[in-house]
């Protein structure tokens, strides 16, 4: 078995004009076994900045705990909020540095720089190798299903309500076919002066 | 080492604490998961005065195409650029922290770095790690000595040769360097010959694809060409446009927060007015 | 030959929509192995009769037999009882053939799509060893995790968790139809290496088939 179908669970991110929006499911499982259907996997770095890291769970939050150090760490030091390409570098070393002894996530990072406003949406393998630019992201067990809805329904210049309906689309529509993610998905939308979190509901077997 | 579980900046070098775990998951079935890798097609030429770089730009994470216009030139030093094919984050990585010790060496010797001291660092870290460090890479620069292009393998033997080509496309390639290649060609010439042996590796193998990217260097300097072709944008159109009906999807709930300003700078002027009395 | 395996498998991806008075085939014309290329355009359609055409990914040289196999029961029966199988019978057909290996099966993805004595259209898809599935619309292949989703949020109007994505709308046209395949088949080759050079699509109507051609991703 792969880690990644454990605990199961899906993440993907979007870009969209002078927005992004990221989305993952709600569900933690025990391999075939559902232990929570109240488990995003979309977690806060800073006021526009999210980070979705699908995978093994225990992983996941090992790796969202240490994150969350250095960044308060750096905003501290720098006394300024962290820019989506500098936490990507973080992410990155971090991942590389267990090259021979990976965590067993994938991440996806979206977020708005604080100084341009710049949308910012990347997708990373467990060694931390990824790149920064394409229009979408994505990770977890429906990789596949996801990647070819954002490829068929992803339009550029999509408003932040727009970008909405077609994340939750890809979302709702990958989960419906796998069975190690779903039982609802929570959509942050992120704009320069807010972010909109709605869930929804997708299949709950 | 008990240390490695806390943030320490002066630690430095690849950390094994989830190695030992990794291995006990191994034995309980739960192999490693894929890696994204560079199938890749990259070349180089070595012409009258100068040297020729050139990349695809897919990656692939099994039979699926990862990302479609990933950059595969990789910088070194000003003189210098290396091309890198195999797993995504190693020939990444390696070259990053290689630019790094260039830069260094390149201040402590107070002149250009040559292309085979560079060589000699790769080939000397990848044998290091025995080729777990799974990248493939090809060196090329102008120095003192000239034009010079060196391919690395993963497990740190090097290759001198007027033309090289590596990655699952390089046969495609090499069968066109084979075909046009000669020695003392213009700038124009080179770049032209690089272009085709990608083309070769990009239409023929499956595991290449997307852009051809290409990095020219002489002795004046290095120009990065990205993208010098793309690969189709004419067939990407789609027939219908996809935008949903707002409202579509049904929300179950639904919060707003809003995001405080970025303050980007604060200024505190003293006035000469005396303070008010209170 | 330790590590002989009579099976290679050849990629490519098949797809097919049942309408009201329609029914669309299509395809990629890649056939593949490994990292390289065997055929830039070798179309997995195959018509079967006036009615009836299959589509099949998989191992090419199985396809091929498979298709031989098929063939060869089709004339029997026009032989023994003077018509045509109708497209319903050929689909009833598919179960025995790919059966009979049940312990040395055919490496192939089918999907028969054709249409019936009214000019209606039926799509059925199989899994290797015969077990039918009877769907309006089916996407079999290298490039089938990629669309699926995308089909059944498109033909099957899955939009919301209770929407039941089985039967294509009777509103959706011909020409929609051809629309959706062809963007699908653009989205794979984009995403799955082993899809691409061509979308060939087959439309049957009572009145005809028609075959039209569009130029995919060649890297």
């Amino acid at each position: 078995m792969n880690p990644f179908n454990y605990n199961g669970g899906v993440c993907v991110a979007m870009k969209g004009k002078n927005c992004v929006a990221i989305a993952s499911d709600h569900r933690l499982g025990a391999g075939r076994l559902t232990v929570s259907t109240d488990f995003p996997k979309v977690f806060e770095m800073g006021p526009a900045l999210f980070i979705g890291l699908p995978g093994l769970t225990t992983d996941s939050l090992t790796v969202v705990n240490k994150l969350k150090f250095r960044v308060n760490l750096y905003e501290l030091r720098e006394n300024r909020k962290i820019r989506p390409h500098t936490f990507k570098a973080m992410v990155e070393s971090m991942l590389y540095e267990r090259r021979f002894g990976p965590y067993y996530v994938a991440s996806v990072i979206a977020g708005l720089d604080p100084e341009t406003d710049e949308p910012f949406v990347t997708a990373m393998d467990v060694l931390g190798a990824g790149e920064v630019n394409e229009p979408f992201a994505v990770a977890g067990t429906a990789e596949e299903s996801l990647l070819g809805l954002c490829e068929a329904l992803w339009e550029p210049d999509l408003a932040p309500e727009d970008l909405f309906e077609t994340l939750s689309q890809v979302i709702l529509n990958a989960v419906d076919f796998d069975c190690l993610g779903g039982a609802g998905a929570t959509i942050h939308v992120i704009e320069k002066d807010k972010v909109t979190t709605r869930t929804i509901k997708t299949r709950m077997d | 080492m008990a240390t490695a579980t806390f943030f320490d900046p002066e630690s430095s070098g690849f950390q094994f604490d989830n190695y030992a775990r990794n291995q006990q998951l191994v034995k309980q079935g739960i192999k490693p998961p894929k890696l994204m890798k560079t199938g890749t097609t990259t070349t180089a030429v070595i012409f009258k005065g100068g040297v020729v770089l050139g990349a695809d730009t897919r990656a692939t994470g099994g039979n699926i195409v990862m990302n479609k216009n990933c950059s595969k030139i990789h910088y070194l030093a000003k003189n210098m650029y290396c091309l890198g094919a195999g797993t995504a984050a190693d020939t990444e990585y390696t070259t990053r922290l290689m630019a790094g010790k260039l830069e260094l060496l390149a201040m402590s010797m107070r002149r250009i770095v040559p292309v085979k001291s560079a060589v000699r660092m790769l080939k000397q870290m990848l044998f290091r790690y025995q080729g777990h460090v799974s990248a493939a890479l090809i060196v090329g620069g102008v120095d003192m000595l000239g034009p010079k292009i060196v391919s690395i393998a993963p497990h740190g033997s090097s290759d001198n040769a007027p033309y090289l080509a590596m990655g699952s496309g390089s046969i495609a390639a090499m069968s066109v360097l084979e075909t046009n290649f000669r020695p003392d060609m213009t700038a124009e010439e080179a770049v032209k010959l690089v272009r085709d042996a990608i083309n070769a590796g990009v239409t023929n193998d499956l595991f290449s694809g997307s852009n051809i990217d290409i990095c020219v260097i002489t002795i004046d300097g290095a120009q990065v060409i990205r993208p010098y072709e793309q690969n189709q944008p004419e067939v990407l159109k789609k027939a219908n446009n996809y935008t949903f009906p707002r409202g579509t999807t049904t929300v179950l709930s639904q919060g707003v927060r809003k995001v405080d300003y970025h303050i980007v700078s604060t200024e505190i002027r003293k006035t000469d007015e005396e303070p008010m009395e209170t | 030959m330790g590590d002989f395996s009579p099976y290679d498998d050849n990629g490519g991806t098949v797809a097919a929509i049942a309408g009201q008075d329609y029914v669309l085939i299509a395809c990629d014309s890649r056939l593949s192995t490994g990292s390289t290329i065997l055929s830039r355009f070798t179309p997995k359609i195959y018509p079967l009769s006036k009615m009836t055409v299959f589509a099949c990914s998989g191992f090419h040289a199985d396809v091929l037999t498979l298709i031989k196999n098929l063939e060869v029961r089709m004339k029997l029966f026009i032989h023994e009882h003077g018509e045509e199988m109708s497209t319903k019978a050929v689909m009833a057909l598919m179960l025995p053939t790919l059966y009979g290996r049940r312990f040395f099966p055919f490496y192939v993805r089918p999907i028969v799509a054709g249409l019936d004595r009214d000019g209606k259209g039926l799509v059925a898809s199989y899994d290797p060893v015969g077990t039918p599935e009877f769907f309006d619309y089916v996407i079999q292949g290298s490039g089938e995790n990629l669309v699926h989703p995308f089909l059944h949020n498109q033909i099957g109007a899955k939009r919301t968790l209770s929407d039941v994505p089985v039967q294509a709308p009777p509103g959706l046209t011909l020409d929609k139809a051809v629309k959706l395949l062809k963007d699908a088949f653009l989205a794979a080759a984009e995403r799955d290496v082993y899809t691409g050079d061509t979308v060939t699509l087959v439309a049957m109507t009572a009145k005809g088939t028609e075959t039209m051609e569009y130029q995919l991703r060649r890297d």
